[in-house]
């Protein structure tokens, strides 16, 4: 147990580090950092590099990039669940000819890998003249297979006679969908919410490809412009401070809905088997 | 005439569009414009299999070189990353699982967190970490190393913030997994006379089979798509030993005035084909062992 402990302990103490590190440093002067070189804990606390950030939003506008990002991701997540609930309903509660051999070809196209479709999915963009707007980031992702397949897991454990006694007393598939089926499936809806939330927040490659104008870009796209910004590392305090209020946005969401999380984890990975 | 039931349509067909317009036709697209040559502004030009001879066997050609460097630095990535990624959670989550071991919520969120920062800000700090005057490295093992253009250094920046910001998913599911082995088992193993460690190989192992068959294909194929932390922590030096294929293909389709996509597609097409015949061994593989 104490191999355990001494295991667990030092494993954390390596995962906290860095964000501490990065932390302090954001409050440390430049001159200090030069100066007086690696400290945990700065000599002087000063906000002037949080300041300067927010100053700056010509090139490097970084509260401007997280709405962009708060943005998308939300508008992104709250379609995501409109999507995926009434897609599920129709693979799972309505009758249809060939209705699993759809679903089950859609879902073996999905697995090939996306890197194929990547160029040509830019020249969509483009051609739709997305390039540059919140829609190349919040629509492409809609449709994947993978949060409709979660979706149509859990409505399956839904007891069939609750929908045929309603359909019996008459009640149209719209009436079933939002009475019945809408309010029981709402854990299976958090669940991808929250990682559509997270994805869309953390996407890279994509954005990177899709945004050119500064103002328009999301946060992880805009912190890669800043290595120049910053001349290099010559900023080191404002490099850190943005970073910083980059995490934030997602961190607090985390900390609101961490039971969802791990429960959505579990889920995703279909430990039943 | 038959009546046409209106209702499926309307709540499988939206998305059905939206699979036919972002999924199905780039990904024939895709296809198609590797046997093309194609500049993503005029009309691609059939040309065969002239860039799938260029990348593979045209050793002159800049392509060439670019597509074998590219894959062997992705696979050196795949390699060293995916154990790691497999084997750290399996231990933590073991060490979790350990009946007295109290906090344990607590250690789970200290390490799921970085899983959900950005890999561009999260790079942005660990690129202090290893800063030549300032960081934690040097000041640690008192070096004086330039992390991010020395090999084997500039590998190490690379693999060690994937493993810190991906390991968090892979724990929580294995320690739910875990969780869920029948404690008859291990009594039965301890009737046995088996220890900590037999009761791990013969009992914790193979009850959790389906699980880490779901991590290592995933981790494996997400791996694959390696873009992120090279580009950020050692912009691919020092001279290219750690450019992945993804940023030659990302260069190649979209670097501004002279799109060489078809090229670009069919080193695309290359490496979804080896994450395609990987995910498959895999799965065939540890699927009929396990059983």
């Amino acid at each position: 147990m104490y191999l355990a402990y001494t295991f667990l302990i030092l494993v954390s103490a390596i995962w906290l580090v860095p964000v501490l590190f990065g932390i302090t440093t954001s409050f440390r002067s430049q001159t200090e950092v030069v100066n007086e070189g690696f400290r945990l804990l700065p000599v002087n606390w000063i906000v002037d590099n949080y300041v300067a950030i927010l100053e700056n939003t010509s090139s490097a506008p970084i509260l401007q990039w997280i709405w962009n990002s708060i943005f998308i991701s939300t508008t992104h997540t709250l379609l995501v669940i409109v999507v995926v609930s009434i897609t599920g309903y129709g693979y799972t509660r309505m009758k249809f000819k060939g209705r699993d051999a759809l679903f089950f070809t859609l879902l073996a196209i999905s697995f090939f890998p996306n890197v194929v479709n990547l160029i040509p999915s830019y020249k969509i963009i483009d051609t739709l003249g997305w390039v540059n707007t919140p829609w190349a980031m919040i629509v492409p992702g809609l449709a994947g297979m993978g949060n409709i397949f979660l979706v149509r897991q859990f409505m399956k454990g839904i007891p069939k006679e609750l929908d045929e006694s309603a359909r019996v007393d008459g009640a149209s598939d719209f009436v079933i969908f939002f009475r019945i089926i809408l309010p029981l499936i709402k854990p299976v809806l958090i669940v991808c919410g929250l990682f559509s939330f997270v994805g869309s927040w953390n996407d890279f490659l994509w954005p990177v490809i899709v945004y050119t104008d500064v103002q328009k870009m999301p946060v992880t796209a805009g912190l890669l412009l800043l290595q120049d910004v910053y001349g290099n590392y010559r900023m080191i305090g404002q490099l850190m401070g943005s970073a910083i209020l980059a995490i934030i946005p997602t961190l607090l969401l985390f900390l609101f809905a961490q039971k969802y999380f791990v429960q959505a984890i579990k889920l995703n990975a279909g430990i039943k088997g | 005439m038959k009546k046409v039931n209106l209702g499926p349509i309307l709540f499988v067909g939206p998305h059905i569009v939206l699979f036919l317009v972002f999924i199905l036709l780039p990904t024939i697209f895709g296809i198609y414009a590797s046997f093309t040559k194609w500049n993503m502004i005029s009309d691609p030009v059939w040309v065969g299999l002239d860039n799938y001879r260029t990348i593979l066997f045209n050793s002159d050609s800049t392509f060439y070189q670019q597509f074998y460097n590219g894959m062997k630095n992705t696979f050196i990535f795949v390699l060293i990353t995916v154990p790691l990624m497999i084997i750290i959670p399996l231990l933590i989550a073991v060490a979790l699982e350990q009946k007295d071991v109290k906090f344990k919520n607590m250690f789970q969120t200290l390490l799921y967190i970085p899983g959900l920062i950005s890999i561009s800000a999260a790079s942005l700090i660990w690129s202090l970490i290893f800063n030549k005057q300032l960081g934690v490295a040097n000041n640690l093992f008192g070096s004086d190393v330039v992390w991010s253009a020395t090999q084997p250094y500039a590998w190490i920046t690379i693999i060690a913030i994937t493993i810190w910001a991906g390991i968090g998913g892979n724990m929580i599911i294995y320690r739910a997994s875990i969780n869920g082995v029948s404690p008859d088992l291990y009594e039965s193993a301890e009737i046995d006379g088996a220890g900590s460690f037999r009761k791990f190989i013969n009992v914790t192992l193979p009850s959790i089979r389906f699980p880490l068959i779901f991590t290592l294909v995933m981790t494996t194929a997400g791996s694959f798509n390696v873009f992120a932390q090279p580009l950020m922590m050692t912009s691919g030096g020092p001279q290219q030993s750690t450019t992945v294929l993804m940023m030659y293909i990302r260069d190649l389709a979209f670097s501004h005035g002279q799109s060489i996509a078809g090229v670009a597609s069919a080193m695309a097409v290359m490496l979804g084909l080896v994450i395609l015949v990987i995910s498959a061994i895999q799965y065939y593989l540890m699927n009929r062992n396990a059983v």
